[in-house]
């Protein structure tokens, strides 16, 4: 087993301490003192320099470990190859689509196909993807012309840093409708009950595109209020949030005082 | 920055085009609704750069483009479709499309593909 220093989060703080690994288990050292087989890891998540390690039981556990990326990286390799998931050998393209724009040194990439509680993963020899399920914008089963043939893939939208990406997965048909419904099911609250009218449609289209209220005001000729009232639709559909509050204000009689005499002396 | 021939039979596509290829300080000199009044309007103003919707009523954005090519061979196009319709970049890139974006587009991919093509050969 190989030691390897970490820290580890316990009530809030980081402790520095030391984690053995195995190709079947990693021992982390004392305070945590606990030996996890791969196999009892029910999830996976990766933000930045960290990943989080939950283990299954009758009460899981969630392990926020930090380390150099090789480490991570090794870590990752070996929990996602045994870990509790739902696995199969696929070829995948991430990115292949970033906010709209094809990416154009894309590539397919063989490799394995994890999907996990929170999140779906791709191992590939030299990639390690992550895509958080909350962050997955859309599912379909669509057709890509592969090397001069129409082949069926998984396509998946998904947010990185607020920028759409679009992956996808390739694999036999059968495997890819199981994989396919396994998505789908796992990300059912992201669907829509009712249609947007044409309008609020526009709106959101504009918003994605990175318009600002006073374009989007400009563009469709519309009131700050009725706006406002879309915005508020969204946001009550749980398709948007609010990022910031923009204040708008009126001078008292004290900034009117101010503005007017800041304007006499240097118009003098 | 760019002089910009802007093809979409939706004037709220136009309109979106316009205003994210104006923030990024580009010139619009034309708008066009489908794929003749491209052609034509490409002859008339010879834009730096086209963007071009691929499913237009009458022409069609890829037989537009071909049109243009065949006018122009330096000139130089972005093709711009609805997600799902990604089958037609091998089309368009053989048609001699110099960039594609996919519908919805988000502004700063936009530009940043505009950039890249106008600074192309």
């Amino acid at each position: 087993m190989k030691e390897v220093p970490i820290k580890i989060e316990l009530e809030g703080r980081w402790v520095p301490t030391t984690m053995g690994i195995a190709e079947d288990r990693i021992r982390i050292a004392a305070p945590v003192n606990r030996e996890i087989p791969y196999r009892a890891v029910v999830d996976l998540e990766q933000k930045k320099n960290q990943v989080l390690v939950t283990v299954g039981g009758d009460q899981e556990t969630t392990y926020r470990i930090a380390s150099v990326e090789k480490v991570l990286y090794v870590l990752k390799k070996l929990i996602l190859t045994s870990c509790s998931a739902y696995r199969l050998n696929a070829f995948f393209m991430s990115p292949a689509i970033r906010g709209g724009v094809l990416v154009q040194n894309a590539k397919w990439e063989k490799g394995m196909i994890a999907v996990l509680k929170t999140g779906i993963w791709f191992v590939s020899q030299e990639n390690q993807v992550c895509i958080p399920l909350e962050d997955v914008a859309s599912i379909d089963l669509t057709s890509r012309e592969i090397q001069d043939k129409n082949l069926d893939v998984v396509k998946i939208d998904h947010l990185i840093d607020n920028e759409v990406v679009t992956s996808f997965i390739l694999c036999p048909l059968t495997t890819l409708q199981v994989l396919y419904n396994f998505l789908n099911e796992a990300t059912q609250d992201l669907e829509m009950s009712e249609e947007m009218d044409p309008l609020t449609t526009q709106v959101a289209t504009l918003v994605y595109s990175g318009m600002d209220s006073h374009a989007i005001e400009n563009m469709l000729q519309i009131s700050h209020k009725d706006l406002d009232d879309i915005y508020d639709a969204l946001i009550a559909a749980g398709i948007a949030e609010v990022l910031y509050i923009r204040k708008e204000i009126q001078l008292t009689a004290k900034g009117v005082r101010y503005i007017s005499s800041v304007l006499k002396s240097s118009t003098n | 920055m760019g002089r910009i021939l802007i093809v979409d039979d939706t004037m709220f596509m136009r309109t979106l085009l316009k205003n994210i290829l104006f923030s990024g300080g580009h010139d619009i000199v034309g708008e066009a609704g489908d794929g003749d009044e491209a052609i034509a309007k490409y002859q008339e103003l010879r834009p730096d750069l086209v963007t071009m919707d691929v499913i237009m009523p009458k022409v069609n954005g890829i037989e537009a483009l071909k049109a243009i090519k065949s006018a122009d061979p330096s000139a130089k196009v972005i093709m711009c479709t609805a997600v799902g319709q990604e089958q037609m970049v091998k089309l368009a890139i053989k048609s001699g499309a110099r960039g594609y974006i996919v519908k919805p587009f988000q502004a700063p991919k936009v530009l940043e593909e505009v950039k890249n093509v106008l600074s192309s050969a």
